[in-house]
């Protein structure tokens, strides 16, 4: 399963150097009044987007930096971030 | 012999405008509701959707093989009423399903898989699935082609074997469940994708898809590895979900090596021989989301690596073909069986990750149960959903690797 990440210290890396870290669902939820529903969705939710979703990776094998990139699940591809009218689901919510 | 065109029609039987439900996807787990649906529930105006053609997803890409020694005591009851189902569905569907009980060994590499094999086989036990542990001396004897030298990457040092587990033929099972289906009237309309879920006072109503709307007030999505983003597309609701793509391959034919489905955690490996001769084989998963459903060469090449190492016969043997398919993973490694939400005749089976097929008839069977009464049947209860959300999550990853990309 080839694919190649743009880290945003090191450049473009084999993307086995590294870590999947979900879909991007936006900033950690403020933990007052926070629900179950909405804690819930934050830890385990996913869209499961068949298509262009923007998530979180680490490259652990490299500099350790945690960034978010755009990637088309449907190719395994990462693509530039879409226009917005053009994107649709990309987990956040 | 029957060819499969003749079960399927070529032409899709007119969408009506009202079911008493509606199965997206046209997969195992839904061929299997709707079967029980007619047969145990005379519920026959059911429509299964089918985005592609039937048996294009999991039903089709999976290595056959099906077992009960699963970790939890709520989830082994389920594969094993799923294990005993298949002879009786060969005989109610007049279709041989090839069933082959050939019995599972999972190989043991070190004293701490042995002792945690032992929880296993004691909770399989308790709930009445034969499963034992095998000595180093044994394990040998069933398998004379294993490699038992001590200077391999992984020395054997028994088994778990689970005697009434084995495989069956795949196809044979969409066949059988298809035409059975059919047969009680049930509408399968290939190629027709649903778009959308109409909802009135917090009720389904009815679907809307590519060839027409359809008015019903029961719908079940039940799509393998696309069921979650279905589910959030249709009605927003997020699933704890990973769809990954795993991997399998088959050599080319060859003659009995091995009589039982081997396989090993530490070599990240299983294989069974089909009734053909060839010997099925997979086990590796992306580590993170997509639905390529891909091959990948260096995949292959491990594959060839430990199975040469675990049977050193092999080596020199050629692969004959390799396929993938997608496993929707749970953080804990167990489906997700709900219904009513996020609105009333809203139902939801999906999670199986990779034990979608050996799971598929039980689960059909509580799932027309379910959609038929309306009522959670007790067996289906502690698959909830909201078990994530109250934190209890179930304790099935104490068993296999875990595999989500999440944790």
């Amino acid at each position: 399963m080839s694919l190649l990440i743009q880290c945003p210290l090191c450049g473009k890396r084999n993307g086995y150097e590294f870590r999947y870290g979900g879909e991007d669902k936006g900033a950690y939820p403020e933990a007052r009044e926070l629900s179950a529903a909405r804690w819930y969705d934050y830890v385990h939710g996913s869209a499961c987007t068949e298509g262009v979703v923007r998530e979180w990776w680490c490259h652990r094998l490299g500099c350790g930096t945690w960034f978010t990139i755009y990637r088309d699940t449907r190719v395994n591809r990462q693509v530039q971030e879409p226009r917005e009218s053009a994107r649709q689901g990309t987990g956040r919510t | 012999m029957t060819s499969r065109r003749s079960i399927l029609p070529e032409k899709n039987p007119p969408l009506q405008t009202v079911y008493d439900a509606v199965l997206i996807g046209g997969g195992l787990h839904n061929l299997a509701t709707a079967w029980f649906l007619a047969r145990e529930h005379g519920m026959k105006s059911v429509a299964v959707l089918e985005r592609n053609f039937v048996g294009y997803g999991g039903a089709g890409r999976n290595t056959a093989i099906v077992r009960a020694n699963q970790r939890t005591a709520e989830n082994v009851p389920l594969y094993k009423e799923a294990l005993e189902l298949w002879p009786v569905l060969t005989r109610e569907l007049d279709f041989n399903l090839m069933f082959y009980n050939c019995g599972n060994m999972n190989l043991l590499h070190s004293e701490a898989a042995v002792k945690a094999a032992r929880t296993n086989v004691a909770t399989a036990r308790f709930l009445g699935v034969e499963s034992r542990i095998l000595d180093r001396k044994e394990t040998a004897r069933r398998l004379p082609a294993l490699n038992m030298s001590d200077a391999i990457t992984h020395p054997v040092h028994g088994a778990m074997f689970h005697p009434p587990g084995g495989i069956v033929r795949h196809d044979a099972v969409v066949w059988g469940l298809a035409r059975g289906a059919l047969r009680q009237g049930v509408h399968i309309h290939q190629r027709t994708e649903a778009l959308g879920i109409e909802v009135k006072n917090g009720e389904v109503t009815g679907v809307k898809t590519n060839a027409g709307t359809i008015r019903t007030p029961r719908v079940l999505v039940s799509a393998g590895g696309y069921t979650a983003g279905l589910v959030h597309r249709l009605t927003g609701l997020k699933l704890p979900v990973s769809v990954l793509t795993i991997q399998a391959m088959v050599t080319q034919p060859l003659k009995p090596v091995f009589r039982h489905v081997v396989s090993s955690g530490a070599y990240h490996v299983y294989a069974n021989q089909t009734l053909k001769g060839e010997i099925a084989t997979g086990a590796h998963m992306d580590p993170w989301p997509n639905t390529t459903i891909r091959t990948s060469a260096g995949y292959i090449k491990h594959q060839a690596e430990a199975l040469v190492e675990l049977f050193p016969c092999l080596a020199g043997v050629k692969f004959m073909r390799s396929w993938a398919g997608l496993a929707d993973m749970t953080p804990d490694m167990a489906p997700i069986m709900d219904g009513n939400l996020p609105a009333d005749g809203f139902y939801i089976n999906c999670g199986w990750g990779y034990f979608g097929f050996k799971s598929s008839t039980a689960a059909g069977r509580y799932m027309a149960r379910y959609l038929a009464e309306n009522r959670c049947p007790d067996r289906l209860a502690p698959f909830a959903l909201n078990r994530f959300e109250s934190h209890r999550l179930m304790g099935e990853t104490a068993a296999p690797v875990l595999y989500t990309p999440d944790n």
